[in-house]
């Protein structure tokens, strides 16, 4: 549990600390050390659990490109052999699952989990404990879906595994079991981090931040934590329903006891459904907040914004079934549907026109994080354009399970997602590690990437128009027409162009190796920033800020570095940000309580893949995880917030608040 | 907009489509912008129009986005107005694409309805997906000259200008029946019976694909549907009814009928065939292949696919003659059929010594535990090349 602690008004009084025990718990000391391994193991400070996150999903990142590739040289020419059809099938599902469940969400966990304390104002999340307890889940639940690989092979029955396709007969390795459990254990993490999250900007932020106060990347971020409470559990249900039929005989799904293929559809898709902006919103924060400062100028229509993405998160839930046009659901839900998807690109237009208008009137500087923010604008704008065409329920069933629908999704979640969270790493690197990233390379990396990504995905619109349906092992010249411009040369493109968008991702790896050698210190401010995140030091100090700020304006460290002339109108700066920080130090508020480091997190956390390894392999097994999972709960429940001083050696000479170290 | 503005929007426009045609492939058998029925065409008329102000958006935004670009640049201008954005402009940025999409879920609405319409249906084909074929089964239909139901796979034939209403369901997993110049897909699912209209405006071979992927030879799984004039569906008809010849004694095809016998019979079905003692043979799929199915022989050498429509029984000369045909002369030389000199050995042949060999499946005997030993697509026979030469000719003679 955090301490939630408010600054002490002038004369005001002192919070006592918690009641601490005066033994060591169990007979071990809590990790109390700030440096070294056992400072990452055990920590439960969110900006370290934000850093674990984004290696995480970095690290899958390259793990799922690997596979984009793979697949893109198995189709660079007809009748393909570079892979099995039962290892292809394998590669494309794997590939979707890593990308959406271990990157994508990953990695807007760690920017979530990294910059929403700070751009509130609060010194860490509501519950760190549960936040540590995350992460270790989400690495759990991706390492055991992986481990399929070596254990006879990973789930083929595609990231949407419809039944009964992916029934015990229809997919007989353990792939599919190594999957739907270990996307429970990665679902356990998106809830806690939910709660977790939504709690956090609901009581903790910084006195005078109204919600309409509050930063656009946090307003999203709340919108896609909602949506993960509420899409999480419908998941959690199907992959339920799907485990006990694969592991315990059930026949949820089996036809011939009556059961009925679509229930799963319709589960999946209400998960899925609003799973795409649980994808997609991230970025839409991040560059909602890289466009003002690029732009300087605030966010226009910043109520647009926030209330759009509110009712994406609603209307999101209605949508579900325009992934099933073809699926035979009969004329009037299909109707239905039709019009609700159609509905749902209005507020999404809307952010496009509000970021466009951003732009406009503006003093314009073309870092890399920006050439990513204006990229998404573009790419998105077409992947949401071509969505709007298979919105249209009888040309979908045209496009739908053809590499039309491959491009369309690329161009959302590539241009979109990716370039948002590209952008984000240019626009935050020095706010996290004290370091700038090299702009040079970045704009490189940008461009390679535009290119690549473009030469990739944009020839599948006419793949897909012509006719190559997804998910084919191999395509075959009878189907791929005549003339220069055949199907055959279009695949080519895409696959060169999948190379090209390769090289891009690895000059962005070269990039954070070059700045992670380089010793040049960023400036504390260095875009000229607007929000709460830029007001403390870089990297910040664990407790965030020395005093907790008192919030008056949306934008609020723009307004303590500049002021409007009252008869001019003009604005002038008024401070800089070492000014403030300076200030800010020499006020810092006494008696900072921050939660110590807890084993329980990683020790819970490790018994879900006993527990799930047993269920595949031997009950007794899993037994043992529940007994193990039980009492680490009980270890969790007793354990007190704080160290007790026990706990920790002596202070060296010269330390006087070990709470106090700063992040390394 | 100021017309100089409008003539650059409309110049760019239409390059990009000019492009985006002139990039695409002449004659892609599974085109979707190329109808040949009316219910591919309704879907193409309402799409068209909104592939085009989808296009109109997307070439204004760019351009907006490319204005700001270049004229927003940071050249030591003074710190731009902090505004928060213009609420009235907001509201009417919301209005108008709602506008737009209004209009265009009308005629949606309306083609919805359309395409979904059962009452004037002139013929009925069930259709029937399994791993990794389709099956047809055309129910007696006295008025189009089917007097008895007639059972064929991988093509299903068809009378031109005849609105045909597939009955669609599976015995595995989902699969998708789609023909792109015919229709949308729709979805076969086990256990349901879903409906799909065609109908074709002129005699020719269309080609499709499954498209819900059904497991390891999803890629495998095609389908052609043939339209012929109603003379040459007739024909096809009085063709379809009649059982199987059996060949005539001491030739190859008769030694080649004995191998069927002995091996084939257990799943495939020739509707005729007779044992040795004279008794009529019975396939029995059930009791050999996960789906119960295989499929029926009985006039092969009418289509001119085989193994999930996945290869050709033509080879290439006589396939470019019959698929290149002209929608006149397309008719009378799909109804020849495979003759002994335009048969495709190779692939024939290739399939017989190693079925799975060449279309992933699951064939292996150790592995099919989980389906209680029943075979998910065809194993390998181990025939012998002496075996495969008798079978090839007997093959032949099932036109």
């Amino acid at each position: 549990m955090a301490i939630i602690e408010r600054p002490a008004t002038a004369g005001g009084v002192e919070i006592a600390p918690p009641a601490t025990p005066s033994r060591a718990q169990g007979g071990f000391k809590r990790p109390v050390s700030t440096t070294g391994w056992k400072s990452w193991l055990f920590t439960v400070d969110h900006k370290k659990l934000g850093i674990m996150y984004g290696v995480m999903a970095m690290f899958f990142f390259i793990v799922g490109g690997i596979e984009a590739v793979l697949i893109r040289l198995q189709l660079a020419a007809p009748e393909g052999k570079v892979l099995s059809a039962s290892v292809y099938n394998q590669m494309f599902t794997m590939h979707a699952t890593t990308m959406v469940f271990l990157f994508v969400m990953p990695m807007a966990a760690a920017f979530a989990n990294y910059f929403i304390p700070l751009q509130i104002g609060a010194r860490d999340v509501a519950f760190p404990r549960m936040n540590a307890f995350g992460f270790w889940c989400v690495l759990g639940g991706g390492i055991f879906i992986n481990l399929s690989w070596f254990l006879g092979g990973a789930a083929d029955g595609g990231w949407f595994m419809y039944a009964p396709n992916s029934g015990p007969i229809f997919s007989p390795s353990h792939g599919v079991d190594f999957w739907t459990l270990g996307l429970q254990i990665t679902g356990i993490a998106s809830l806690t981090g939910a709660i977790n999250l939504i709690v956090t900007v609901l009581n903790m932020r910084a006195p005078g931040m109204s919600l309409m106060k509050m930063p656009v990347f946090t307003w999203l971020q709340l919108v896609v934590q909602f949506l993960l409470l509420f899409a999480v559990p419908v998941i959690t249900v199907a992959l339920f329903l799907l485990s006990f039929q694969r592991n315990f005989g059930a026949t949820f799904f089996d036809v011939s006891a009556g059961a009925d293929p679509l229930l799963w559809q319709h589960l999946f898709w209400i998960f899925g459904h609003p799973e795409v902006y649980i994808l997609i919103l991230p970025s839409f924060g991040i560059i909602s907040e890289v466009l003002p400062v690029f732009a300087k100028k605030p966010l226009f229509g910043y109520p647009f914004v926030v209330f759009s993405g509110a009712a994406i998160g609603f209307v999101g839930w209605g949508v579900w079934a325009h992934h099933m046009f073809a699926s035979g659901l009969g004329p009037v839900s299909v109707a239905v549907f039709s019009i609700s998807t159609m509905a749902i690109a209005i507020p999404t237009g809307v952010k496009i026109v509000n970021w466009t208008l951003t732009l406009w009137g503006g003093k314009l500087r073309f870092t890399a994080a920006m050439h990513f923010a204006i990229g998404l604008i573009v790419l998105f704008t077409i992947g949401g354009l071509s969505g709007v065409t298979h919105s249209v329920a009888p040309s979908d069933t045209q496009q739908t399970d053809t590499y039309y629908i491959v491009a369309h999704f690329h161009y959302v979640l590539f241009g979109g997602a990716v370039f948002g969270l590209f952008s984000g790493f240019y626009y935050w690197w020095p706010k996290m590690f004290g370091k700038t990233l090299n702009e040079k390379l970045g704009k490189a990396n940008f461009w390679m990437m535009v290119i690549g990504m473009n030469m990739t995905f944009g020839p599948m619109h006419i793949l897909g128009l012509q006719g190559q349906p997804r998910r084919m092992y191999q395509w075959t010249e009878a189907r791929a027409g005549e003339g220069f411009f055949n199907l055959a040369f279009w695949n080519q493109i895409a696959s060169i162009g999948s190379i090209i968008l390769a090289v891009g991702v690895l000059l962005f790896i070269i990039n954070v190796v070059k700045t992670a050698r380089s010793k040049e210190l960023a400036p504390l401010d260095p875009w000229d920033s607007r929000t709460l995140e830029w007001m403390t030091s870089s990297p910040p100090k664990e407790h965030n800020f020395d005093v907790i700020p008192t919030v008056h304006h949306l934008d609020e460290f723009f307004h303590r570095k500049y002021q409007q002339d009252p008869v001019t109108h003009e604005y002038k700066q008024i401070a800089t940000a070492e000014e403030i920080l300076a200030d800010q130090e020499a006020h810092a508020d006494k008696h900072i309580h921050m939660p110590s480091p807890s084993y329980w997190p990683i020790v819970l956390a490790a018994t879900l893949p006993i527990i799930t390894t047993g269920v595949i392999y031997s009950i007794p097994v899993a037994i043992v995880g529940g007994i193990f999972l039980v009492l680490a709960m009980f270890g969790w429940a007793l354990e007190p917030s704080t160290a007790p001083e026990t706990d920790f050696d002596p202070p060296a000479a010269g330390e006087s608040t070990k709470e106090l170290a700063p992040l390394v | 907009m100021s017309a100089k503005t409008r003539r650059i929007v409309a110049g760019v426009s239409g390059l990009a489509a000019t492009s985006f045609l002139a990039g695409c492939a002449k004659d892609a058998p599974q085109d979707t912008w190329q109808p040949k029925g009316s219910n591919a065409k309704i879907i193409d008329d309402l799409q068209q129009p909104v592939f085009a102000i989808a296009g109109v958006v997307g070439v204004i935004v760019f351009c907006v986005v490319v204005y700001c670009i270049i004229k927003f640049r940071d050249r030591g201008q003074a710190m731009p107005e902090q505004t928060h954005g213009k609420p009235a402009l907001e509201i009417g940025m919301t209005i108008l694409p709602a506008l737009i999409l209004a209009g265009v879920g009308v005629f949606t609405f309306r083609t919805v309805f359309d395409l979904s319409k059962t009452s004037d249906t002139q013929m009925v084909v069930n259709v029937t997906g399994q791993q990794w074929w389709w099956e047809y089964d055309y129910p007696a239909q006295p008025e189009l000259g089917i007097t008895a139901p007639i059972i064929t796979s991988g093509q299903m034939v068809i009378p031109v200008g005849t609105k045909v209403l597939l009955r669609e369901t599976s015995r595995d997993v989902i699969h998708s029946y789609w023909i792109p110049a015919l229709n949308g897909k729709r979805d076969a699912v086990p256990g349901r019976v879903h409906t799909l209209r065609l109908d074709a405006d002129k005699p020719g071979i269309y080609a499709g694909q499954c498209t819900e992927f059904c497991g390891l030879s999803h890629a495998n799984m095609r389908m052609e549907t043939i339209a012929l004039s109603k003379e040459d569906f007739a024909a096809w008809v009085a063709n379809q009814l009649a059982d199987a010849k059996s060949p005539a004694e001491n030739t190859l095809a008769k030694e080649g009928e004995a191998v069927f016998l002995n091996q084939c019979v257990r799943c495939h079905q020739v509707n005729g065939l007779k044992k040795a003692d004279g008794t009529p043979a019975i396939a029995a799929p059930d009791e050999n292949v996960w789906s119960g199915v295989a499929p029926n022989l009985t006039h092969l050498m009418s289509r001119n696919t085989f193994a999930g429509a996945s290869w050709d029984l033509l080879n290439k000369k006589c396939r470019a003659d019959v698929w290149g045909a002209s929608s006149e002369t397309v008719g009378k030389k799909y109804l020849a059929g495979v003759s002994e000199e335009c048969l495709n050995q190779t692939d024939l042949r290739r399939w017989l010594r190693n079925a799975p060999a060449m279309k992933p499946m699951y064939a292996d005997p150790t592995q099919l535990t989980p389906t209680n030993g029943k075979y998910r697509g065809m194993p390998n026979l181990g025939l012998s090349e002496d075996d495969i030469d008798k079978l090839v000719a007997y093959l032949s003679t099932l036109k």
